[in-house]
């Protein structure tokens, strides 16, 4: 099981910016609170109990709501002809030029590595209960996997049909999705980590962080 | 010839002294004495002897002139400063100096459950005619340390005063008296288990009925800390201690409004320190204290040994006078004359009498009346009756028929009453035809004399249309003005669980005030509750006559008071009332937001003693419905922390007749309310959202260095840590509120 | 009838059905749809309209506030909730009235909605006019021993009247669609599933209040068609009969009349049965004040007992078989009740009385759906590539799917298709048409797979046998 880990890490060394998209989460009037080129910060604190940077603002019904960033960056894209007008729900108002963190890197490159689950149909997905029950204590615990565990509900046509796990046994990695999102076809739901491999995993994980320093 | 190097290290501690009194070095020229005192120190072998004594004369004139300066214009922020400076006397010095022997009890330096309380098995003696009596005392105080870190400044933590608490009972159990030392600026205000608010509530809770005598002297009395070791049955303080309801600072803070991280004006501080009333004379004023031990004029130092003679003469005098009071009132009489005679004089060498400290029963009933007696009084002075008109003395007289009423009713009868029932229940078991005949008749008679209790019938209630919807007035309920208002609102959980924004008029009419979606629960004002908890037109109040006051004349507070007034068309933050729920009667105490903010002062205290009193005497179960409360209201300063233990003893004495008193948290609660009367409660409930706690995340960052995570107050966490018993939801408060009126208040509904 | 624009706030087939109606009766309307909807042909259908902006996309049919939202800023006037949804939410109908800019909610007035939403307060209402409803509790229980009292009464009826497995219901107040009901048919388990169903329904409703029926068998499901208008109005169009339902008690086929003794053997005077619901019907829809379109729900035993099960206070999605085979003063063309409905909403008279409704023949629905009636009706979705049926002047058929492009079912609603209507002389030529119909339509689809698609086509032709036939 190899990878090559130089490849990956001068490809997204020159792939270093992400850019997200703001859509409107429903109709409303909006009027910016940025700027093109201006930057702005993702939620901080302890907790992340302080929200990032105010993007916009949209009043839908007398109620005025502040959007504000989830990502660091840089705004590009604002469209100048939506400024004070009605927007339609999942419109997109701007966009944010994120530059990957090492996390972010790891996190990518881990893909090609773990174990992953992928969403067999685009439907809304929900850790498993238990999972989510356990994560929910410690954010940061190696939940171990057997094969035949359910470990994601998949909730489609209003029925949920529990998605076991069948490779290797091994440990919850990381988890791609928000529970209760909409995961389209194909996308990473689950990473897990065989226990065989949890070593190299990690020596990969340590080769990025130095790696990426020293490039 | 004295040691010239110790001389000069006196001289620059008075030195120092003087600039912690004075806040810094600026003051005249204390600086360059300072300086002078040091540059002698360094150059002590290069001076000639006789110029070098003659310079240190010069400077302890200069020294000593200071200081009369300093003492003849004590400002009450200076004595803040007094008892904050680290040569202070500490507790480990009473114990050196004032009693005879100790042994600490739990704890050993910094090895110990909370270094910042200190307990100790002590003995203190006297000398009658050249004989040795010594008494066996338990003392608990706080330990402030010599600047070590770990003693945490006196700052007990929940379990420091829990450890207090059980030394109290320990001292119960062997009957002998209890010396408390107060010497703290407050409690450490975290929630971890048992948490500071219910800690300290339930510390005031049994020392209301500790049987044996409790004397208590104060230092440092910061607010609620300082109660947790200070309902006593005599209370000392030190000439040059401050007892406030907040620290100086604190007030400031709150007073400038003064945003975190910023800095307090140095003479905001100094004009709440005033305002605030918090030196012993000012309190010996207001009656929160009982006697003043006079310190020197700045305040007694740790090797201030005439000072813990004094001291330990007044603990003496204030445990005879506590024990004599019980014995017989002439003796008392006798005892306090004799000393009168001998006040202002110097601290005798010896008593005229050997008392013993030991109580009968009897005696210590006794001491427990007074203490009740005493506490029932503080601050009685200082709320306004307004409109004494003709329906407050005929709801007196009403007051006292119904007594006497009630009297005969659970007082004289019961007795009685339980055996013609028990009769009656044995005969009826039988069951048989014959049986119920002949007990029929008899039945009938006892139940004109005793009506059962009116209890909606439980089995096959097809009356019970009451029943039907929790909100019995179903489609029209009271309509709450916040729903006047064609815009939506957001859920504060929205973006956790996907809830859709809601209609004003939908969410404060038929929802309300909780989010469909996650329950979250919106404030809503108290007459929402008024209306929509009991039954309908049941709600009688009373004692709205009692009017808060600006009983220390606290600048800016009169025009404040005023305003909220007329604001809410009420004289206090508390509502008092009789009511019903679903046809149960009980009696109401309802603490509201929208005047000062729930605070509790005198006014609040004496109307929700009086209707712990009213629920007592007509047996009634007592619901401490907290809408809001921002704890004690500082303006009334002393005045209003002696609320705490004062209310608490009330509640204590309502239970302990066989009253059912439960506490329901609503929206914010804080503070000194919850960490006495209402923390106390055996049965303390939340509604859904609200939080509880000692004090907010701003003053624990500030004095704790800690920051604490977003929900760290929530009703979710005050259950999970223990602190209340269960969660509300508003919609079924109503419901809930019966179910535990029912199960908790049992067949015999809150009286045994 | 002034310039009114119509919000449609609803999707699929009914959208459509809605448009029309406004279209022929010279209303404005503007739609609204979501992303998942974005191909749907309600969309496109107002699109290719045009004048102005007549669709809007919105975050979610559910979210009032974006229908809100949309009617101000399209400058619409009334809203037209369709079925599911806001048609029966008097929370929405009561802001549309209530908010500062009003808006016309077609459909009746929120109070009625309210008062007949709750079926409790529907079943006291019904007894108090002598209408006849299910034997049971007709109050909300909250007490333990009370409820086990109402169920050992309720076994015992049913043993007097000689029923062979009796069996009671136990019901949340407020649950419906087979959430929150459970069956017993022992006593002594009675106490366990009441206290779930309190559970349930303090956790779901809020309330845990709890109904209990005796649970009936071997009935026919029935419906009365009825439109009323604020002047005091009140005409009925028939009966239906929509027995046949999947296993979520979800109709798939219905017929009007609902019943029909010249092709079925009743054991029970069958007129005499639909003449008693109808009149029942219209006796509460007077009493209530009802103001717009509605259906009463009646379940007829086989001893011909009718009892009153619910009221739906909305437009239903099968109306339209009860519009097809009734008149209007001795018109040509059947009724359209969409239209009715929107007329009455805006005050107007209905402009005839019951005298001048006739009858003539039957008609059918079939309600195609992308489901697999072998597995428990699972819903099937993909992409649909072929979709034909026969055009006959017999029969309609409303689709919001497209046929010129392929359609993917989008997986955040029910994979409802089409809705066909289907006409006869008499009962028996509509079933063979229903029959003919079937034969000829064919629908062609992947999966995320590439496995075929799956419907209730044959399922749907399996039951027309069952039409109307106890």
């Amino acid at each position: 099981m190899g990878i090559n880990l130089n490849d990956l890490l001068r490809h997204y060394r020159s792939h270093i910016f992400e850019d997200y998209q703001v859509e409107t989460p429903h109709t409303g009037v909006i009027s910016y609170k940025v700027q093109d080129g201006q930057t702005v910060e993702g939620p901080s604190g302890e907790w992340l109990q302080r929200p990032g940077t105010l993007l916009y603002i949209i009043e839908r019904e007398k109620n005025v709501k502040k959007m504000y960033t989830s990502w660091n960056g840089q705004v590009t894209g604002i469209r100048p002809d939506l400024e004070g007008h009605f927007v339609e729900a999942g419109e997109v108002v701007l966009s944010i030029r994120h530059r990957l963190d090492k996390n972010e890197i790891i996190d990518r490159i881990l893909t090609q590595v773990l174990n992953i689950l992928r969403a067999p149909q685009q439907a809304r997905y929900f850790l498993s209960s238990d999972i989510s029950a356990k994560l929910g204590k410690h954010p940061e615990c190696r939940i171990a996997i057997e094969p035949g565990d359910e470990i994601v509900i998949m909730s489609l046509m209003k029925r949920d049909t529990a998605i076991s796990y069948k490779e290797a046994s091994g440990v919850l990695y990381k988890v791609y999705f928000r529970s209760g999102d909409i995961v389209e076809q194909g996308s990473p739901l689950l990473g897990i980590c065989p226990s065989d491999r949890l070593q190299y995993v990690q020596e990969v994980v340590q080769r990025i962080r130095t790696d990426w320093e020293n490039m | 010839m004295a040691d010239s190097g110790k001389l000069l290290s006196q001289l620059a501690d008075r030195i120092s002294y003087l600039i912690d009194i004075k806040g810094s070095s600026a003051w005249i020229n204390l600086k360059e004495l300072q300086d002078r005192v040091q540059g002698l120190r360094h150059s002590l072998f290069e001076i000639k002897e006789a110029d070098l004594y003659n310079e240190i004369d010069r400077i302890e004139d200069r020294v000593s002139f200071m200081e009369d300066r300093v003492a003849k214009k004590l400002s009450p922020a200076e004595i803040v400063n007094i008892v904050r400076s680290v040569q202070r006397f500490t507790l480990i010095d009473i114990l050196e100096n004032v009693y005879d022997s100790y042994t600490e009890l739990g704890g050993e330096g910094e090895c110990n459950l909370d270094p910042a309380v200190v307990v100790a098995r002590a003995t203190i003696s006297r000398r009658v005619k050249n004989k040795l009596y010594s008494h066996q005392v338990m003392v608990i105080g706080h330990e402030k340390g010599r600047g070590e870190e770990y003693r945490n400044g006196g700052c007990a933590k929940p379990w420091g005063n829990d450890k207090a608490l059980r030394y109290m009972m320990v001292a119960e159990t062997e009957g002998i008296p209890i010396h408390f030392f107060i010497f703290t600026p407050g409690s450490y205000p975290v929630e971890d288990y048992p948490g500071a608010a219910q800690q300290i509530a339930r510390n005031i809770y049994v020392m209301a009925r500790l049987r044996v005598p409790m004397v208590s002297f104060i230092s440092e009395g910061g607010s609620g800390g300082a109660e947790a070791i200070g309902l006593s049955d005599f209370r000392l303080m030190g000439s040059r201690g401050y007892y406030s309801v907040i620290s100086p600072e604190g007030a400031a803070a709150i007073e400038g409004k003064i945003r975190e991280g910023e800095k307090v004006p140095k003479d905001l501080i100094e004009h709440c320190a005033t305002q605030l009333k918090i030196t012993a004379s000012d309190n010996l004023k207001l009656g929160t204290i009982d006697r003043i031990v006079e310190e020197p004029p700045l305040g007694a130092k740790r090797e201030d040994y005439a000072f813990f003679r004094r001291l330990r003469y007044e603990m003496l005098r204030a445990t005879d006078e506590i024990v004599l009071k019980t014995k017989n009132f002439r003796a008392f009489r006798a005892y306090a004359l004799r000393r009168q005679t001998e006040e202002g004089k110097n601290v005798p060498e010896d008593f005229d009498v050997a008392i013993s400290w030991n109580l009968t029963e009897l005696e210590i009933d006794r001491l427990l009346e007074l203490r009740s007696k005493k506490y029932r009084e503080m601050g009685k002075d200082f709320f306004l009756k307004k409109s004494k008109g003709l329906a407050q003395r005929f709801r007196r007289a009403k007051d006292l028929a119904s007594r006497g009423y009630y009297e005969l009713r659970y007082g004289l009868l019961r007795p009685h009453h339980r055996n013609v029932q028990k009769v009656i229940e044995e005969v009826s078991s039988e069951g048989s035809v014959f049986f119920k005949k002949v007990t029929e008749p008899v039945r009938a008679a006892y139940d004109f004399v005793f009506p059962q209790p009116k209890r909606p019938a439980k089995v096959v209630s097809s009356e019970g249309s009451d029943r039907r919807s929790i909100f019995a007035e179903e489609w029209e309920p009271y309509l709450s003005p916040l729903a006047n208002e064609d815009r939506t609102v957001t859920c504060p959980n929205a973006s956790k669980y996907g809830c859709m924004d809601l209609w004003v008029p939908d969410l404060y009419g038929e929802f309300c005030g909780v989010c469909p979606n996650c329950g979250h629960h919106f404030p809503l004002e108290y007459q929402w509750y008024l209306k929509n908890l009991f039954d309908k037109d049941s709600v009688r109040e009373f004692n709205n006559h009692i009017a808060s006051s600006n009983p220390l004349g606290f600048r800016g507070f009169d025009a404040r008071l005023r305003r909220d007034i007329r604001r809410t068309g009420r004289m206090s933050s508390i509502i008092t009332f009789d009511a019903r729920v679903f046809g149960i009667r009980l009696v109401v105490a309802m603490l509201f937001s929208n005047f000062r903010g729930g605070t509790v002062g005198a006014a609040e205290g004496e109307k929700f003693v009086r209707a712990c009193d009213i629920a007592k005497t007509t047996r009634r179960p007592f619901l401490a419905y907290v809408h809001t409360t921002g704890g004690i209201r500082i303006q009334e300063g002393t005045l209003g922390v002696v609320q705490m233990p004062k209310c608490t003893l009330a509640v204590r004495e309502y239970i302990e007749s066989g009253g059912l008193y439960i506490v329901v948290y609503d929206n914010n609660s804080y503070a000194g309310p919850v960490a006495s009367f209402l923390g106390c409660s055996l049965y303390q409930f939340g509604i859904r959202s609200s939080r509880i706690g000692f004090a907010g995340p701003r003053v624990i960052r500030e004095t704790t260095g800690r920051n604490v995570p977003p929900g760290y107050h929530s009703a979710k966490n005050a259950l999970r840590r223990g602190h209340i018993q269960g969660i509300w939801d508003r919609r079924e408060f109503r419901k809930n509120l019966y179910d535990a009126l029912m199960t908790m208040g049992g067949h015999n509904l809150y009286y045994r | 009838m002034s310039k009114e624009r119509v919000l449609i706030a609803n999707r699929g087939e009914i959208a459509i059905r809605i448009m029309q109606a406004c279209k022929d009766l010279g209303l404005d309307y503007v739609v609204v749809y979501t992303k998942e909807d974005e191909s749907s042909l309600h969309v496109r259908l107002a699109q290719e309209r045009g004048g102005f902006k007549r669709a809007y996309r919105i975050s979610n049919y559910k979210d009032p506030n974006e229908i809100f939202s949309v009617a101000d800023q399209a400058k619409c006037t009334a809203i037209h909730p369709g079925y599911g949804f806001f048609s029966e939410n008097f929370g929405f109908a009561r802001r549309a009235t209530m908010r500062t800019r009003p808006l016309t909610f077609i459909g009746p007035r929120w109070e009625v909605i309210r008062d007949l939403g709750s079926k409790i307060n529907t079943k006291r209402l019904a007894k108090k006019l002598k209408v006849p409803v299910i034997p049971g509790s007709d109050e909300l229980i909250y007490n333990e021993m009370e409820a086990e009292e109402v169920a050992e009464e309720l076994f015992f009826l049913q043993k007097e009247q000689g029923v062979q497995h009796p069996s009671v219901l136990v019901k949340a107040s407020a649950g419906g669609g087979g959430m929150g009901i459970e069956e017993v048919s022992r006593l002594d388990v009675f106490r366990m599933v009441y206290r779930k169903i309190q559970n349930y329904a303090k956790r779901q409703f809020g309330d845990e209040g709890v109904l209990i029926e005796q649970c009936l068998r071997d009935y026919q499901h029935l419906e009365v068609q009825l439109l009323c208008s604020s002047h005091d109005e009140v005409v009925h169009f028939g009966t239906r009969n929509c027995t046949i339902q999947s296993s979520g008690r979800q109709k798939r086929l219905e017929v009007a009349p609902g019943f029909d003794p010249a092709v079925c053997e009743y054991p029970f005077d069958a007129e005499g049965v639909l003449d008693q619901i109808v009149r029942y019907s219209v006796r509460m829809a007077r009493h209530v004040g009802y103001d717009s379109i509605g259906t009463w729900e009646w379940i007829v035993c086989r001893d011909g007992s009718p009892y009153l099960m619910e009221v739906n206070t909305r437009i239903q999605v099968e109306n339209e078989i009860s519009a097809r085979i009734s008149r209007i003063k001795g018109g040509t063309e059947p009724t359209n009740l969409i239209k009715e409905q929107i007329k009455v909403a805006f005050g107007d008279r209905l402009g005839f009385t019951q005298k001048d409704v006739s009858f003539e023949g039957t008609s059918i629905e079939l309600r195609i759906v992308a489901e697999d009636t072998n597995r428990g009706f699972a819903p099937w979705c993909g992409t649909i590539t072929r979709f034909d049926y026969p055009e006959e002047p017999w029969a309609r058929l409303y689709s919001h799917v497209p046929r010129d492009i392929p359609y993917k079912i989008p997986t955040e609603y029910d994979p409802n298709l089409a809705l066909a209507i289907i006409w006869g002389q008499d009962s028996e030529q509509a079933k063979e048409r229903a029959r003919q119909f079937q034969k000829g339509t064919v629908i062609e689809g992947k999966g995320a797979k590439g496995e075929d698609i799956i419907t209730n086509l044959d399922y749907l032709y399996d039951r027309i046998n069952d039409i109307l036939q106890f």
